[in-house]
């Protein structure tokens, strides 16, 4: 038999089947929200939420599955009432459990619900170190205090918190400072997440999504400002980074250059489960390929054609001709979808020109 | 008396089962072993990152639950894996101590 080890497998690809099951599900227990934020991908669908012995069912499921890691959001996740009973199951399960609000409702008393429901971590999210910028982006007066306030609350009862951000035409000059505010407040990540046109996303796009030049000098700034960060980390959870040369130089950092896969990790290593169990690659493809009440979550994994035409992509476009395409496998694949409607279509945010040429028609 | 290896604790992982049971039925019939050291078995997530083991790899790993030491593990191998003893031992060696580098595994007693 085979005696060669390879302590680490660096890179595996992604048309082979790498894991059994996803790693991690992103479930929206619900999309009500208390916010109504500008790029709110979930803010425009519409679809029943569970009841409590169904979600119950939905963790069991997971877990049978041996899924690791379980990411509630929505919606406000804290406005579905079973939120914690359901929480106390998942961890009892064996589920890593960690949820992303946006911690207007969140007190002194709320913090001590999710330290005892046993929630491995809290994702806040704020925007900009500017309360200003905040509010505006998430349509709420008052909204960057109270953040700031439920991550206090969430620091003093013993619950690991970090704060999540959405990159966009309001913030992005203010990231070095953002980082900054981040550290203050005594987090211990900053997860940035690129801009999405989906869902409220694509109706404000115009105002809020940067130009393709724009993200290649924000990464390369993010990179070094990142670089240069100690006492925090700083997460770029974009697979289009996979084009600049610091980010392949960074291994053993979030993922990006020793990460199991290229490309978008939705469909490959996670899925997402909407409020009523339907299943979808990411929150941002709303593609339903499957419910998971009525089919076999392994079943889904393993045969879905189109988690199969996301791990199995074909170049297109500018994709064709660019050597940098086996890093970044197209890059987000959402993207590519929801502006041109074709998973195999280049990365809209995607700056790099394989052809040297500065012609928009090139560059598509 | 060597120190007895184990996984550190903040590791969360899963072993691929079906995966792992595709490789060794290939290998029991004699097939291409090339999947052995190529797919992942066992997958690890440490900081955010996901990382695989292969097969080999991947036996180790679950092996290092505290209770062995190196050589114990190696031992434990040598059902599984048709090599001679001593260079199992090297291999394991140096999968075990570059898994302690990267802080993966822990010496139980530390």
């Amino acid at each position: 038999m085979n005696r060669e080890i390879s302590a680490v497998s660096h890179y595996i690809k992604p048309e082979k089947s790498i894991t059994t099951a996803p790693i991690l599900v992103n479930w929206a227990l619900t999309n009500r929200c208390n916010f109504s934020c500008s790029y709110c991908y979930s803010r425009l669908e519409k679809s029943e939420e569970l009841s409590t012995s169904h979600a119950r069912k939905i963790i069991k499921i997971l877990v049978e599955n041996k899924v690791l890691f379980l990411n509630l959001g929505g919606g406000e996740p804290l406005l579905k009432k079973d939120l914690f009973e359901l929480v106390s199951f998942a961890k009892e399960s064996g589920l890593n459990v960690t949820m992303n609000s946006n911690g207007y409702l969140l007190n002194n008393s709320v913090a001590h619900k999710i330290k005892n429901a046993g929630f491995n971590g809290i994702g806040i999210s704020i925007d900009s170190h500017k309360a200003k910028i905040h509010d505006e982006l998430r349509k709420t007066s008052g909204s960057h205090r109270r953040a700031i306030e439920a991550i206090r609350f969430l620091k003093k009862a013993g619950v690991k918190v970090y704060i999540s951000s959405v990159v966009c035409r309001a913030n992005f000059k203010e990231f070095e400072e953002l980082v900054s505010f981040a550290k203050k407040q005594g987090v211990e990540r900053l997860n940035m997440h690129n801009y999405k046109c989906s869902g409220m996303g694509f109706a404000n796009k115009d105002n809020l999504d940067l130009t393709p030049d724009e993200w290649g000098e924000f990464y390369q700034r993010a990179l070094d400002i990142r670089s240069n960060s100690t006492g925090i980390i700083v997460a770029l959870d974009d697979p289009i980074l996979a084009l600049l040369k610091q980010a392949k130089d960074s291994p053993f950092e979030n993922g990006i250059d020793n990460a199991l896969v290229k490309g978008s990790i939705c469909g490959k290593l996670t899925l997402y489960l909407r409020a009523n169990a339907d299943v979808t690659p990411c929150g941002f493809i709303p593609i339903s390929i499957g419910n998971l009440l009525k089919d076999d979550l392994k079943e889904l994994w393993t045969t879905s054609p189109v988690l199969q035409s996301m791990r199995n992509k074909t170049p297109k476009g500018k994709c064709r001709k660019c050597k940098q395409y086996e890093d970044c496998w197209g890059g987000c694949t959402a993207r590519a979808y929801a502006l041109r409607g074709d998973f195999n279509a280049p990365d809209p945010h995607c700056w790099y020109n394989p052809n040297g040429s500065n012609k928009k028609e090139d560059n598509k | 008396m060597g120190k007895k290896i184990a996984r550190n604790p903040d590791v969360v992982w899963r072993e691929e089962s079906e995966i792992r049971d595709k490789i060794l039925e290939a290998l029991e019939k004699g097939e291409d072993d090339s999947q052995a050291s190529e797919q992942g078995t066992v997958t690890l997530i440490i900081s955010g990152t996901i990382y695989q083991l292969n097969l080999l790899g991947g036996e180790i790993w679950k092996l290092s639950d505290g209770s062995l030491t190196v050589e114990g593990i190696a031992d434990s191998l040598s059902s599984i894996f048709d090599v001679e003893k001593e260079v199992l031992l090297e291999d394991v060696k140096e999968f075990v101590d570059d898994l302690l580098a990267k802080g993966w595994l822990v010496y139980k007693d530390s």
